[in-house]
């Protein structure tokens, strides 16, 4: 099988090591010109991340391909073989796609993988529920929405937030509270952006979450006006500004931006000009992103290109007669969100929590002739009863060390046990998770004073006693 | 047969590389694994072997001597830049159309501060490292005069009729006030500690000196940093104005009416555990605005965002016309361009009861914030040109001249202070350690709580198990290449180790560096960061009657009563020369109740003086108190039998020492970092 | 150096006269400024004796009925347009009118306020305190005792300050502490002449420093060389002065005070003066002093006010005024000895206390602390 001269023989060593070389270095390119998206033929106007009563997916949506430099070009259909498939997200490197789909119409939606250059796919998730919302998670992960069934029999599902290893492995659950959660965004800073609603005991108004991809230190990112609601997930632009579509109280859809660095107060209507409806956006080029976008009296949305600065919607890059165009991503390389590091440790069953001052206003009140009611203990509500009730120190503060992974809310009593300021929206802490607050404040733009709380003079109060403290269970199974 | 010959070449070939890389390997993780203290480091000579190496000649190699600019001044006509290189002790004067260094005057060691007399006629460039003034006559491009200060001199100050220089002292934490006629220095003025900036108002009456560090209380009782109000005709201190929950006032200026004086500075929340970074758990950054017609209230108005943080701001200047104000965030590499007029408004509004919280508000800069601007690495000195229309940006870490367009807010090219173009692996360390960029929303940079390499003079609650327990003094790192294991536990045996995983996960956290940042940052820390010379209480490398006394004290094997002190009860035991520390744990009985239960690394002494408070908690607020109140069991050194004077005598040669460098041949030979 | 030929030829001549001209005159004789070592005060003093002596009178008294925080008055300072008194229950302050205390509530070391001075390049002022010494600047206090710093001892009885330095007199020892260096020096019986560690007073001259050592004398450091040498009443007699004029008149010192080349000493058995060559001592039987017990002195100009626990006296050296009060009738009386001639005023003002503990003296205005408050008298002529 060798050549029979050794010159020759080494030459061909030298050529299979350069062929390795080559191969090794040979990476995949990602792929260029090409956008994916989500072709639907349904009606889309019952739309509505906020509602989180019934799964938004539509049967018989498919994403498909198109390539911008031959537009003309009939589209590449990437999911011939699914009944439906919606939510494509694009990997840093540009070369996978995530989606959500059901392999046929009774089936149950579960979370793709698909090598973008050979179409070759591979489930990740195997769950009994439905799997949605898929999005990369640095460090080979992905974090997505299953549906579970909620405590309270009048709400029909909820969605709880998971992540896991890309090969489906490592499953862990994110959120811990009567919430659902969707669509979920990977900021580059590292942590996850979803649509949070608290479903129970009574439903509230959706708004933007924001926690690390562990599940700790949630927030609130975004709080929506009265009457508004969520239509879209959020996408994150190169220059800081957080865009999502948001339909205002006459159901007009609109394009919103906001401004990473202060997301509470910055929002900015960018379409308030603009006719129509959007429906979803993904960045493009430049300052420009890609719109799913109806024009008054149209019957279907269309693919259209949006220039974020100047606010000018450009010609449509893609429409067809018979379909909705939706979700559309254009497949770039970009910049993997940084991977952050966790607290969380399973073998702690407990999370601390320390509290500088329940009774801290922003506004000192001007008028002294108003009597303050000051609060001088905390209790703590669980899903079913009361967890804990305990005075607070002097200066307001309290610590506790409370079971890891169930959900609570707070409220301030004064020495007669009336309420004085609570409940508290729903908060869980993770295992081994430190978390503080400055207080009942209103104002969520605070930072802490640099005063040392009394109660971390002390020992944590345990929150429920430790004979109550049932260890979690946490065995987790798709 | 030859088909035979290449079978057994290419098998002998293979198996002799498995033979070496299979052992080879393992010999070599295990000695990467021993020498990291870590087991995921690459498997590359070049970390410790090249970059962290003393040989002087790789040392040479690998490195490159940078500029460094730290501050500027502007000509009355705006053609010439006064650039203060730091690292090659030199004033480098640039045209500044050309933007060309024409002349480099030498001045003296690690200059820090440059300005100019009314005409123009002399420089004026304070040496930090060598307690002088440089006066440079302009005409020649020569140093004029030499004038001695007191210890560190850093910001100055003319006095209106141009006849005293107002000198601050960093390190000796005073003002140095220079006839200049006499050429001697007048007097002294107490200020707060280790103050660097200071501002004199436009009418000239009122001299401001800004302070960095916090008054020393025990743990627990409120952060207050010390603003010096001088009477710039009497040159008496006027007050001392407490600047609540802040530190770190770098510098200050006033606007061109004299209605305000604005001053950089950082609001720490070390009394605070450290279990989050979001919603500002861990450092704030902004101004501190004196409102002149309201009794001088300091009103404190962050910079910061709700998830945007621009950490340590240095410099502050308003343009001509009042309007505006830059500050240069030297770790988030940004300058802030600030509306006055809105600073005005919102202090005008803002009721007396409301400034503790306003200073704690995030959402206020959007209100005076006009635009932040990006720069090159380490925004520090800025200076605008006379008409307002350039702001010039002495870009540390870049070797270069930022220009900003004033009108358009745009930067222009940079003027190129002609340094090396290369980077070297300990540079970009330096960089790395300015930066907040590796911190979760950019809150902090390890510059923030180790200011100029050394430590920030707080103790913090890391909140290792509990929070509330195990309080810790942060440490200086200068000089500690050599000195492992490094926390006051001892349990990060290399630094491969303090800045990896864990520390990502309970400090900066967000991802942790990479292993070629890792590579850079210990090599910085480990060989770049040097000892300021000790001028104070060793200013000639020879020591003093007393400190020889202290220094018989600290050698000393008997008790006064000639009784044998048991040899771990020594001093030079645990101290011995010349890294003053013998690398190992103790116990000295200074554990408290809410420590968890550890010995202490015995930290090294060099340059101890500069290091309050002392003591794993900081407990000790001078070094006298680690034995007068808390070395009564004779656990820390046995020092009960001592008179008062030898104890004095102890301290002041424990004051007088400095690195090992010192010890082999004086201090005034050592190079500034040339990193 | 280039020197021309034509210039050398005058030049050194020149510089021989000079040379010469050094050797034969004494630098400080060259000196028209009077150190402390001069020996020509006789001379001095006989002109300063022709000028009659100040007189006060017009006393006003402050105690705490009237805004003092108690009556025992340890020390008092003017500082510029604001009094200082350091009482028993903290330092009270009159400025503008009205009287503010500070305590250690404010920051202040102790309460026990035993020694005032202040720094007139700085501003700063010091206070000795019975449980350490205390900075006061623009209102706030940094404090100095003997666990946090170098200093000897934490019981204050005496500080000046000169220069950059600041000087106490303390129960373990005399202390200096350089505020350039933030530097504690500490004299005591190991290495300087003292009897034993505990001072009483310390004062500055222009190039020495006089120490008020108990048991001890006069200790005298010159700051130049870093030297000590001691006075000590030469016939060592503890009751009586043996030999008058030998020396200081007893061991057992309590205060110094330099002013124009004068070193006043004063002891609990009577006053020294030291000219810097003779010492001269004074007494309540041969002088107009108002007693030998005296509590502290302090020299301005060429009088030295003596506080006894008899009264007040002032003296040039030569002529006396003492002034006293009936406690029973608070009436005042000012004793007036000029040479041999006795006169005594009688005042309807008085001295708040006849045991004096401190006194202070600008312009017009004296102020005097006693143990029953604070007094203060104007220039009457």
């Amino acid at each position: 099988m060798f050549p029979k001269n050794t010159f020759n023989s080494y030459l061909i060593v030298l050529a299979m090591c350069f062929g390795a070389i080559g191969m090794h270095s040979c990476k995949q390119k990602p792929l260029t010109h090409m956008i994916v998206m989500t072709q639907n033929k349904g009606d889309v106007e019952s739309r509505d991340y906020s509602k989180g009563d019934k799964l938004q997916y539509m049967s018989g949506s498919r994403i498909v391909a198109m390539n911008t430099t031959t537009p003309n070009e009939p589209l590449d259909e990437l999911t011939s073989d699914f009944y439906s498939a919606c939510s494509p997200k694009i990997s840093y490197d540009g070369n996978f796609m995530l989606f959500a789909a059901q392999k046929n119409q009774d089936d149950v939606w579960q979370i793709w993988e698909m090598n973008l250059h050979n179409k070759k796919k591979k489930q990740i998730t195997s769950s009994d529920h439905n799997c949605i919302d898929p999005d990369y998670l640095p460090g080979e992960r992905l974090v997505f929405s299953k549906e579970v069934k909620n405590k309270d029999p009048k709400v029909d599902t909820e969605f709880t937030l998971f992540s896991c290893n890309l090969d489906g492995s490592n499953l862990a659950q994110v959120t811990y509270d009567p919430s659902t959660y969707f669509a979920s965004t990977v900021l580059s800073e590292g942590r996850v952006i979803a649509i949070g609603k608290e479903l129970w005991p009574e439903e509230k108004p959706a708004n933007f979450m924001i926690m690390r991809p562990d599940g700790t230190k949630k927030e609130l990112f975004y709080q929506m006006e009265q009457d508004h609601y969520i239509t879209s997930g959020a996408t994150e632009m190169n220059n800081g500004r957080i865009l999502f579509v948001e339909a205002n109280s006459n159901n007009q859809k609109d394009l919103i931006s906001l401004s990473y660095n202060r997301p509470l107060h910055s929002e900015e209507n960018l379409t308030s000009e603009i006719k129509g409806d959007f429906h979803a956006i993904s960045p493009y080029h430049d300052n420009k992103v890609l719109s799913s976008y109806r024009p008054e009296n149209a019957l279907h949305f269309a693919l259209y290109e949006f220039d974020v600065e100047s606010r000018e919607l450009g010609r449509p890059i893609y429409e067809d007669g018979e379909n909705n165009i939706l979700e559309a991503v254009f497949v770039q390389k970009k910049q993997r969100p940084r991977k952050l590091p966790s607290e969380v440790d399973l073998n702690v069953k407990t999370a601390l929590l320390v509290c500088q001052d329940i009774n801290f206003q922003y506004s000192q009140p001007t008028d002294s002739t108003i009597p303050a009611f000051k609060a001088s203990k905390m209790e703590v509500l669980g899903i079913d009863s009361t967890m804990a009730v305990f005075k607070t120190e002097k200066d307001g503060s309290f610590y506790i060390k409370i079971q890891a992974d169930t959900p609570f809310r707070l409220q301030t009593l004064d020495d007669n046990n009336n309420v004085v300021k609570g409940p508290s929206s729903w908060m869980y802490l993770r295992p081994n998770e430190r978390r503080g607050c400055i207080g009942c404040h209103e104002n969520r733009e605070l930072v802490p004073g640099n005063v040392q709380p009394l109660a971390v003079t002390k020992e944590p109060i345990p929150v429920p006693t430790p004979k109550q403290m049932d260890a979690p269970k946490r065995e987790l199974k798709m | 047969m030859k088909s035979k010959k290449v079978k057994i070449f290419f098998f002998v070939i293979a198996f002799l590389g498995l033979i070496i890389f299979i052992p080879g390997r393992m010999f070599v993780r295990h000695h990467v694994n021993q020498k990291t203290a870590v087991t995921d480091h690459p498997l590359k000579c070049t970390s410790c072997h090249l970059y962290t190496s003393k040989n002087k000649i790789v040392s040479n190699l690998i490195n490159e001597d940078y500029y460094s600019p730290f501050n500027i001044a502007v000509s009355n006509d705006g053609k010439r830049l006064f650039v203060v290189a730091q690292d090659t002790g030199e004033l480098l004067i640039v045209d500044a159309e050309s933007k060309t260094v024409v002349q480099k005057v030498k001045v003296g060691v690690h200059p820090h501060s440059v300005i100019l007399d009314k005409t123009n006629a002399f420089a004026y460039v304070s040496n930090q490292w060598s307690d002088n003034i440089s006066v440079v006559n302009l005409a020649t491009s020569k140093v004029l005069d030499t004038l001695i200060t007191g210890n560190g001199p850093s910001g100055l100050a003319l006095s209106a009729d141009g006849a005293k220089l107002l000198v601050v002292d960093t390190y000796g934490s005073d003002l140095s006030v220079i006839d200049l006629d006499t050429k001697e220095e007048m007097k002294r003025l107490r200020t707060g500690s280790d103050p660097t900036g200071t501002a004199l108002s436009p009418d000239g009456k009122k001299l401001y000196v800004t302070s960095r560090r916090s008054k020393i209380v025990p743990y627990g009782e409120p952060l207050v940093s010390d603003l010096t109000q001088i009477d710039a005709t009497t040159l008496r201190v006027d007050e001392h104005k407490d600047v609540e929950e802040a530190y770190m006032m770098e510098n200050i200026t006033f606007t061109p009416s004299g209605d305000l004086a604005l001053m950089t500075l950082i609001r720490p929340k070390n009394l605070i555990p450290s279990i989050q970074v979001e919603g500002g758990w861990m450092m704030t950054h902004g101004i501190g605005v004196i409102d002149q017609n309201n009794e001088g209230r300091i009103i404190q108005l962050l910079t910061d965002q709700p998830n945007a943080y621009y950490s340590d701001s240095f410099d502050i200047v308003v343009s001509p016309d009042g309007k505006r104000a830059y500050v240069s965030n030297a770790g988030a590499d940004k300058i802030t361009v600030m509306s006055v007029d809105s600073i005005r408004a919102i202090i005008k509004e803002t009721p007396k009861e409301q400034l503790k919280n306003i200073a704690n508000n995030l959402g206020v800069s959007s209100r005076f914030v006009i635009d932040r601007i990006s720069t090159g690495a380490n925004p520090k000195g800025l200076a605008l040109s006379p008409d307002g229309k350039k702001l010039y940006i002495a870009e540390q870490l870049e070797d270069k001249i930022g220009v900003l367009n004033t009108e358009t807010l745009k930067m222009e090219t940079a003027i190129d202070l002609g340094g090396p173009t290369r980077i070297t692996v300990a540079r970009q360390g330096r960089r790395l350690f300015n930066n907040a960029g590796h911190t979760f929303q950019n809150q902090y940079a390890c510059y923030t709580c180790h200011p100029d390499n050394h430590e920030d003079g707080l103790v913090y609650n890391m909140a290792g198990k509990d929070m509330g327990r195990n309080v810790t003094n942060t440490q200086s790192l200068r000089e500690i290449g050599d000195t492992p294991p490094f926390k006051w536990n001892g349990k990060n045996q290399t630094i491969y180790k303090q800045d990896g995983m864990r520390f990502s996960t309970v400090l900066t956290r967000t991802e942790q560096f990479s292993y070629d940042d890792l590579d850079a940052i210990t090599a910085y820390i480990k060989r770049g960061i040097k000892y300021p010379p000790n001028l104070m209480y060793n200013p000639h490398g020879k020591l003093t009657e007393s400190q020889l006394r202290g220094k018989e004290i600290y050698n000393r094997t008997k008790d006064n009563s000639g009784n044998v002190i048991p040899e771990n009860n020594r001093c030079y035991t645990c101290h011995p020369a010349p890294l003053y520390s013998n690398l190992q744990p103790a116990d000295v009985s200074t554990l408290a109740v809410s420590d968890d239960s550890i010995l202490f690394d015995t930290p090294h002494l060099g340059n101890i003086y500069a290091s309050p408070p002392y003591l794993h908690d900081g407990r000790a607020a001078t070094l006298e108190e680690i034995w007068t109140i808390y070395g009564e069991d004779n656990k820390h050194g046995y020092v009960n039998d001592l008179t008062k004077m030898q104890l004095n005598d102890l301290i002041d040669y424990l004051k007088s020492l400095g690195g090992p460098e010192q010890e082999d041949e004086g201090y005034q030979e050592q190079q500034t970092a040339s990193f | 150096m280039n020197i021309q030929t034509k210039h050398f030829k005058i030049i050194v001549p020149m510089a021989i006269l000079v040379i010469a001209s050094l050797g034969f005159v004494r630098p400080e004789e060259r000196s028209p400024v009077l150190n402390d070592s001069s020996d020509i005060n006789t001379t001095n003093n006989s002109k300063e004796a022709e000028k009659p002596m100040p007189i006060y009178g017009n006393w006003k008294n402050y105690d705490s009925k009237n805004g003092l925080p108690g009556d025992k008055a340890y020390c008092v300072k003017i500082d510029g347009e604001r009094i200082l008194v350091g009482t028993h229950e903290g330092l009270a302050v009159l400025e503008n009118g009205k009287w503010k205390t500070y305590t250690t509530d404010d920051g202040l070391a102790h309460n026990g306020v035993l020694a005032i001075d202040v720094d007139q390049a700085t501003g700063d002022v010091w206070l000795g305190t019975m449980g350490g010494l205390s900075r006061w600047s623009t209102g706030k206090f940094e404090n100095f005792n003997q666990m946090n710093s170098g200093m000897p001892n934490d019981l204050i009885y005496a500080v000046t300050c000169d220069e950059k330095f600041v000087w106490v007199a303390t129960g373990g020892g005399a202390g200096s502490y350089n505020t350039y260096t933030r530097k504690w020096e500490i004299f005591t019986e190991e290495n300087a002449p003292m009897h034993e560690p505990w001072t009483y007073g310390v004062c500055a001259s222009k190039d020495k420093i006089f120490i008020a050592a108990w048991g001890g004398g006069v200790i005298e450091y010159t700051k130049k060389t870093k030297k000590f040498r001691d006075y000590v009443d030469p016939d060592g007699n503890m009751e009586i002065d043996l030999f008058p004029d030998d020396g200081v008149v007893h061991d057992i010192t309590t205060g110094t005070s330099w002013a124009n080349d004068i070193l006043w000493v004063a002891t609990y058995f009577g006053l020294s003066r030291y000219d810097g060559v003779h010492w001269k001592g004074y007494f309540d039987h041969d002088s107009g002093l108002a007693s030998n017990f005296i509590n502290f002195i302090k020299a301005k100009d060429d009088y030295a006010f003596i506080c006894t626990d008899q009264g007040l006296s002032c003296t040039d050296g030569n002529n006396w005024v003492t002034y006293t009060t009936n406690e029973k009738t608070n009436k005042g009386k000012t004793i007036i000895l000029n040479g041999t001639n006795k006169k005594e005023l009688g005042e309807s003002t008085s001295l708040a206390h006849n045991f004096i503990l401190g006194v202070d003296i600008v312009g017009n205005d004296i102020w005097v602390a006693t143990a029953e408050g604070v007094s203060h008298g104007q220039l009457k002529h």
